[in-house]
């Protein structure tokens, strides 16, 4: 103490000593950036005098000095993480200066070129971006796709399975393409991710149509949702132009968490949660005498007979999809640095038992960044994440007679049989379906596992640097390199397997490698007294991926034993892919004060999966945003900002790997090899399919910002779509993958913010999300035809390509004419979001999700009327369907809902609780409760009215045959910053 | 020397961007790297490159047996399939009201699955014309082969859609669907130029055939199962003389096994070869019965036979616990393969001797008919034929025959739509109706 105080008086007389003579020339500010509540120094914060080029940064402990010529002044303080401050300073000398660390600030700049960035006031796009608290500050989030339900505006994410792990599709601003690539393309941290579903060969035990019935996860599953610093969405092609030709499903930007600098921070996580089943749909109420007029005598015999001796029916449902999954998920990371070096090092491992037993998931992720500034002209960033991620998904799906999938086998599986296994464990057969649920539950495995590493590297020159002219030279790329294991067991005693295949083992070893480097040219110059900025860039991009599937199947198996070895057939598949892009770009944006905001761009991009691999096509872009609010006409103050912008851009997408080739696949028999003519016609001629979006919209800011609006329209066309369609099948072909139509997507997009309330003890923060899109088919070279494999035929429903149409339309023969009977795009779909803090430490917060219109194929229904089995054959209704035509009509579903996606309240302790408790050491500790999917309020008559039955993959979304139910999420969340 | 360095670095770098710049990436021209491609083959293919389209041949010759057989025996109340699939006892019974739709599995499985066949030997037959290393002789033996697969094919279509399309030598510019003598009438003529191409091909193929093939295996025993095909093609024509010639070039004999002839082979090994589709697993016992992917024998077929007819029992067995399944039974089910690798026959000589006796129907010569119907009854356990010797009472003696001879064959619906008698199939459910044919697909576009 008393050293302190000596100090202190020592300060002040030097303090006494200096300032005069300063005085007489040049004002000296010093002080300290401390962090608002925490009182730390804040390092590398940037402090300029408003209105001039003087600045200098704060150092590691958050000390600066700056020498301004006269005073007062006002010092701008910011950097990013922080939320602007701007002080006045009358006085020379010591001040310490609060800033406030924000989230939100980080909003502000958007990355709209391949090596540029631009402040959101000034973008001309409806770019959406979620940031990690948006992310996963609510609840336990399992993916990525997943956590972004209600957070972005024009996404569409269907589910195609509850099983731990996902299995999603994003959409954004409707389909932009049916058998090329309609997920968007993934970069994190400037490495384009692997994002593939990986069939696993189950289909050839559960006799499943296509590799994507077999409802794999999708790859993202590997990225960890908390590692998320922020997420950009580029929706459409006006704001992915930049990225050509992989660009025309739009582009979702990933920025994992960077250290900041300064004192070594660590946080750690621990949430602990349940899975159960979100909606049980129950038994068929049965009794003796809808039994016995349902089969015959001896069922009702067999009924009551089980009545009699165990007190009641079995519930096998409930034995199946009951199980109460317990889930972990636990993070540890640490950042700091200093001024050359910042570092985020992490690691977590999540652990999530499904609502089927034996079923879930589990990801080991860890995860290095660093930033190092060379010198004043290199600096370097390297982001590493290793992942090891292993999923267990048992059998869900369409099959045909592989006695495998639950929702099959329980459709036809009548609940006064027994099919518990006996004392010596051994399995009864299931008299109605070649499959006991429990046996497979119990015995059969699909599982999957994956070692992934993602590495990205950037390298950054300033080549030049005066007042003016800036020029970086940005080198940048990655490697995504997936190993991924796939592995089936059927044992040979699985009642399909006795007789038949005897036993059954799949074992896949795939690889993917997928490699990106670009080089881009950044020129910055400032002309007319700063009030005109350009940034002029140019560069070029290559991309190389590679896959290797390689799936071994072993049939009749050596009693109780897995290796494909251990066999009499065994069978292997192998498939490669190679492809190359290569790609050039150059963009001009022009500031002037923050008022007009242009930008002009033209990519020109070539592919190996192009007809011709170095023929280049183009893509150019234009887009203009107006600050209304900041010309000097403007006096309005309630509303800050008043924005309209307008924005076109062209992407393409080249068809799938393959499409150009018309080859040859094998057909042995009797020992002998032989070839024969596959299904695919290929176009050696195929061009990309082409986007080009006209998107026109405006931002309104009122009373500082506390309420924003922002709406967009947007109207997007594809030329050229590539559509595989059915040839007529007697060409030996049944088919080809061709340019063939033209589509058009158009929507709105409305987004309003508000913070309703800003007291000391009671805040609310709110947002609500409308938006909409519709398709339509405006050109179609053929005749219209039913969209293979997406769908069940006509007999039942399809998506079905016709002119004048939408695209996402579902076609039935009825009565022999083809009818439209249900479209799966919704009505529109609206978020409401809301976090409220109450007596400063309560954290409150919950997202709805309304998802009006849009209508499923409920197929699983089709099951269980035919296996008697649908919950509701017991009323007068359920028997009218039941004696209905079974046609595609009857099994189309209204699939709306309203669902509270996501709860939480959280309670941070207050500072000096933790100090008082636990000391100095530990900065922070917070504890909530939160859920996912609490309730859900829908017409619809099955487990979820979000479904696929084929996975992500093109036209998909809408068609239900038996999925893993989707379930509901309980947590217990800790989290202790040091 | 920190400077120095710094420069260097910079124009290094730079000097790289500019170089990538300037030397434009050229993309090599892509290969498919998993399989050969069709042009490959079509100009001047190898021997080995002809043979592996040879078994192709053969193998793309058992594409959709399994629907072909399940289909039309539910649809010509042989049979019931049940699985998983509501459509098989639903639409192809005409449940409720429901049409045949011609965009599902039951109407597109058969039609592409025989015009993979017809399109490799249409390949088989291009290639052929566009190699050099093949003699006349070997040349004809491929071309007889390839023209006697194709017509066996088209005979297939014919009897599940009662039309075909025949010229399909250019996918983008198919020929007309033609009707049933049109196609029947250009099979036969085909058949005929096959035969003539054996008879100059030598004394061996060039390509090896399977097992099932045995004792065909040469263009001069191959013959005899062209000319199995064409006696049979003969009778669908209504022309009894032709068949009967047919016949006699053939491998029938009313004194030979009834088994005789070329067969489908059936592996579990790779390269897409396949398991005999129409093999069900047999229930075991009343607690381990197999009724959720079975064959289900139609009771009629059960009811109709004569007592002691031996072809119920092996080839059908009584379901242990014969439950129902939307709203339909049976009290047996199929026994007609042992093992899902069971061959089944192409043409054997029972059919033959079947062909004999309708060929000898509409030539009159009656006696020759009953002879043949009783080589039949008798094989199955019964005594000889004693109704009316009239060509209409041995023509419905011959259905019959038929109809036990060749049950879950691809036989019946056709039988019986030929003869005009599908109106005399039973209705099971009410509201059912009952097809005789399938719809063409739509992507045929016709």
């Amino acid at each position: 103490m008393k050293k302190h105080n000596h100090f202190c008086k020592m300060k002040i007389l030097l303090l006494l000593i200096f300032v005069p003579t300063l005085l007489l020339a040049q004002e000296t500010i010093t002080g300290k950036v401390v962090v608002e509540g925490t009182g730390q120094g804040a390092p590398f914060m940037n402090i300029i005098e408003e209105g001039t080029n003087n600045g200098t940064s704060s150092d590691i402990d958050g000390n600066f000095s700056i020498t301004v010529s006269s005073l007062p002044v006002n010092l701008k303080v910011f950097a990013l993480g922080f939320a602007e401050k701007t002080v006045p300073v009358a006085t020379a000398g010591n001040i310490t200066i609060q800033v406030a660390e924000s989230t939100e600030s980080l909003e502000e700049v958007v990355v709209t070129g391949l090596g540029s960035s631009i402040k959101r006031a000034n973008l001309a796009n409806a770019v959406s971006t979620v940031s990690s608290e948006e992310l996963v500050g609510n609840t336990g989030q399992t993916t990525v796709d997943g956590a972004l339900y209600g957070k972005v505006t024009g996404v569409n994410i269907t589910s195609s399975s509850g099983a731990p792990g996902g299995g999603f599709a994003l959409r954004l601003r409707g389909v932009s393409s049916i058998n090329g690539n309609n997920q968007p393309l993934v970069i994190v941290d400037g490495v384009y991710i692997n994002n593939v579903e990986i069939p696993s060969g189950l289909r050839f035990a559960s006799g499943g149509n296509r590799g994507n019935e077999e409802n794999s996860g999708n790859r993202l599953a590997d990225l960890d949702p908390n590692d998320i610093e922020n997420i950009e969405v580029l929706k459409g092609s006006s704001a992915a132009a930049i990225y050509g030709q992989r660009g025309n499903a739009g582009v979702v930007i990933i920025t994992t968490k960077r250290g900041k600098g300064g004192k070594t921070k660590i946080s750690f996580s621990q949430d602990t949660g349940i899975n159960v089943i979100q909606n049980k749909l129950g038994l068929r109420p049965w009794t003796a005498a809808s039994v016995e007029s349902t089969f015959n005598a001896a069922e009702r015999d067999k009924y009551n007979a089980t009545i009699a001796s165990n007190g009641g029916l079995y519930d096998y449902e409930d034995e199946i999809y009951g199980n109460t999954g317990f889930i972990t998920d636990t993070r540890i990371n640490a950042t700091g640095g200093n001024e050359k070096t910042k570092f985020y090092v992490g690691g977590s491992y999540r652990d999530e038992e499904g609502i089927i037993k034996n079923t879930g998931f589990d990801r080991l992720s860890l995860r290095t960044n660093i930033d190092h500034r060379i010198s004043d002209v290199f600096d370097f960033t390297s982001t590493t994440n290793y992942v090891r991620s292993n999923s267990s998904r048992s059998f869900t799906g369409n099959e045909n007679e592989g006695g495998l999938s639950y929702g099959y086998t329980l459709a036809f599986t009548r609940p006064w049989n027994n099919l518990y296994p006996d004392a010596d464990g051994n399995y009864p057969n299931n008299p109605n379906y070649p499959g006991n649920p429990i046996f497979v539950r119990d015995q059969a495995k699909n599982e999957d596992s994956n070692n992934r590493i993602i590495q990205g590297f950037k390298l950054n020159t300033k080549l030049f640097t005066r007042e003016n002219n800036r020029v970086r030279l940005i080198l940048n790329g990655g490697v995504d390199y997936l190993a991924n294991e796939t592995y089936v067991y059927v044992p040979e005693t699985h009642q399909a397997q006795v007789g038949n295949q005897e036993g059954f083992v799949a074992q896949g070893k795939n690889n993917f490698t997928q490699f990106n480097a670009q080089a881009i040219a950044v020129w910055n110059n400032t002309s007319l007294n700063g009030d005109l900025d350009l940034t002029t860039q140019f560069g070029i991009t290559y991309l190389n991926q590679k896959s290797n599937l390689v799936n071994s199947r072993g049939s009749d198996l050596t009693g109780g034993q897995t290796n494909v070895d251990q066999s009499v057939n065994q069978v292997i598949d192998q498939f490669f892919s190679r492809e190359k892009d290569f790609g050039y770009f150059a963009q001009v944006e022009g500031n002037y004060k923050d008022q007009f905001i242009a930008t002009l761009g033209y990519r020109l991009d070539k592919s190996s999966r192009n007809g011709d691999p170095n023929k280049l096509y183009g893509f150019p872009k234009a887009s203009l945003a107006v600050n209304i609010a900041n010309l000097d006409f403007w006096t309005l103050e309630a509303i800050n900002q008043f924005k309209v912008r307008a924005a076109y851009g062209e992407t393409g997408n080249p068809a799938a790997f393959g499409a150009t080739f018309t080859s040859l696949g094998s057909s042995n028999t009797g020992g002998n090899g032989g070839t024969s003519v596959a299904g695919l016609k290929g176009d050696p001629d195929v061009e990309p399919e082409t986007a080009s979006e006209f998107e026109v919209g405006f931002d309104l800011g009122l009373l500082n910002s506390r309420v924003s609006l922002e709406a967009t329209y947007y109207h997007k066309n594809v030329k050229d779509l590539i559509l595989s369609r059915s040839l007529p099948a007697s060409s030996g072909f049944t088919t080809e993958t061709t340019n063939l139509a033209d589509l058009k997507n158009e929507g709105v997009e409305l987004a309003v913010r508000g913070d309703v309330f800003d007291g000391d003890n009671f805040r609310w923060n709110t947002g609500v999300q409308f938006y909409l899109n519709r398709s339509e088919i405006t050109r179609l070279d053929v005749p219209a035809f039913a969209q293979p494999g997406a769908g069940f035929g006509t007999g039942l429903g399809t998506f079905y390509i016709e002119e004048g149409k939408p695209v996402t339309q579902l076609v039935g023969n009825i009565n022999g004419t083809l009818t439209q009977v249900g479209n799966v795009e919704p009505d529109f779909q609206m978020a409401f979001n809301n976090q409220l803090t109450i007596l400063k430490q309560w954290d409150v917060s919950f997202l709805l999700q309304w998802k009006k219109g849009g209508d499923n194929l409920n197929l699983s229904r089709f099951l269980t009327d035919l296996g008697g089995t649908s919950p509701d054959l017991e009323t007068a209704e359920g028997q009218a369907r039941l004696a209905s035509t079974a046609d595609a009509l009857r099994f189309v579903e209204p699939a709306g809902y309203l669902r509270l996606r996501e709860a939480a309240i959280y309670y941070r302790l207050p500072s000096k609780t933790v100090t008082n408790w636990l000391g100095e050491s530990v900065e922070g500790i917070k504890l909530g409760v939160s859920a996912r999917n609490l309730f859900t309020i829908t017409d619809y008559s099955s487990y979820d009215p979000e479904v696929s039955v084929n996975g992500g993959a093109g036209l998909s979304s809408g068609i239900e045959v038996t999925p893993f139910p989707s379930s509901q999420q309980f947590y217990f969340h800790l989290n202790v910053n040091f | 020397m920190k400077n120095i360095f710094k420069i260097k670095m910079k124009y290094t770098i730079t000097g790289a961007l500019f170089a990538l710049l300037i030397t434009s990436c050229t993309i090599d021209e892509v290969v498919d790297p998993n399989g050969p491609s069709v042009v490959g083959v079509l100009n001047g293919a190898s021997k080995k490159q002809l043979n592996e389209l040879a078994t192709g041949v053969e193998s793309t010759s058992r594409n959709g047996l399994g629907v072909e057989v399940t289909a039309s025996g539910t649809m010509a109340r042989e049979l019931y399939l049940f699985d998983a699939d509501p459509r098989n006892t639903g639409n192809l019974l005409g449940k409720d009201g429901v049409s045949l739709d011609n965009n599902s599995f039951y109407s597109t499985a058969q039609w592409n699955g025989s015009y993979r066949c017809v399109k490799n030997a249409s390949l088989l037959i291009e290639a052929v014309a566009n190699t050099n290393v093949v003699s006349e002789e070997e040349k004809s033996g491929y071309l007889g082969y390839a023209k006697t697969m194709k017509a066996y094919e088209l005979i297939q279509i014919l009897k599940s859609y009662g039309t075909a399309r025949v010229d399909i030598s250019d996918p983008d510019n198919l020929g007309p669907v033609l009707g049933f003598d049109a196609t029947l009438a250009a099979v036969r003529s085909l058949l005929d130029e096959a035969n003539t191409d054996l008879s100059n091909a030598g004394s061996t193929f060039a390509f090896t055939l399977s097992d099932g093939f045995t004792d065909f295996d040469t263009p001069s025993t191959f013959a005899l199962f062209n000319r199995a095909v064409a006696a049979v093609a003969a009778v669908y024509a209504g022309d009894g003389s032709s068949s009967l010639t047919s016949l006699s070039s053939s491998f029938f004999s009313l004194t030979a096994g009834l088994t005789t002839g070329p067969k489908y082979v059936f592996g579990l090994g790779g390269g897409n070869d396949r398991a005999n589709p129409v093999f069900r697993v047999a229930s075991v016992s009343a607690t381990e019965p197999n009724n959720g992917d079975q064959i289900i024998v139609h009771d009629s077929w059960i009811n109709d036979a004569e007592a002691g007819d031996t072809r119920v029992t092996t080839k059908t067995a009584v379901r242990p616990d014969p439950s129902i399944q939307d709203g339909l039974t049976g009290t047996h089910e199929t026994r007609l393969y042992a093992t899902n690798v069971t061959p089944i026959d192409i043409i054997r000589n029972e059919e033959l001797i079947l062909v004999y006796a309708e060929a000898s129907i509409l030539a009159n010569n009656l006696t020759d008919a009953v002879t043949a119907l009783d080589v039949i009854r008798n094989a199955a356990g019964l005594p000889n034929y004693s109704g009316a010797v009239t060509a209409d009472a041995l023509t419905t003696e011959m259905l019959n025959q038929r109809r036990y001879s060749l049950w879950a064959e691809n036989h019946r619906m056709f039988d019986l739509r030929r003869y005009s008698l599908s109106n005399t199939l039973p209705i099971d459910r009410a509201g059912d109706q009952v097809f005789n044919i399938l719809p063409i697909p739509l992507s045929e576009n016709e």
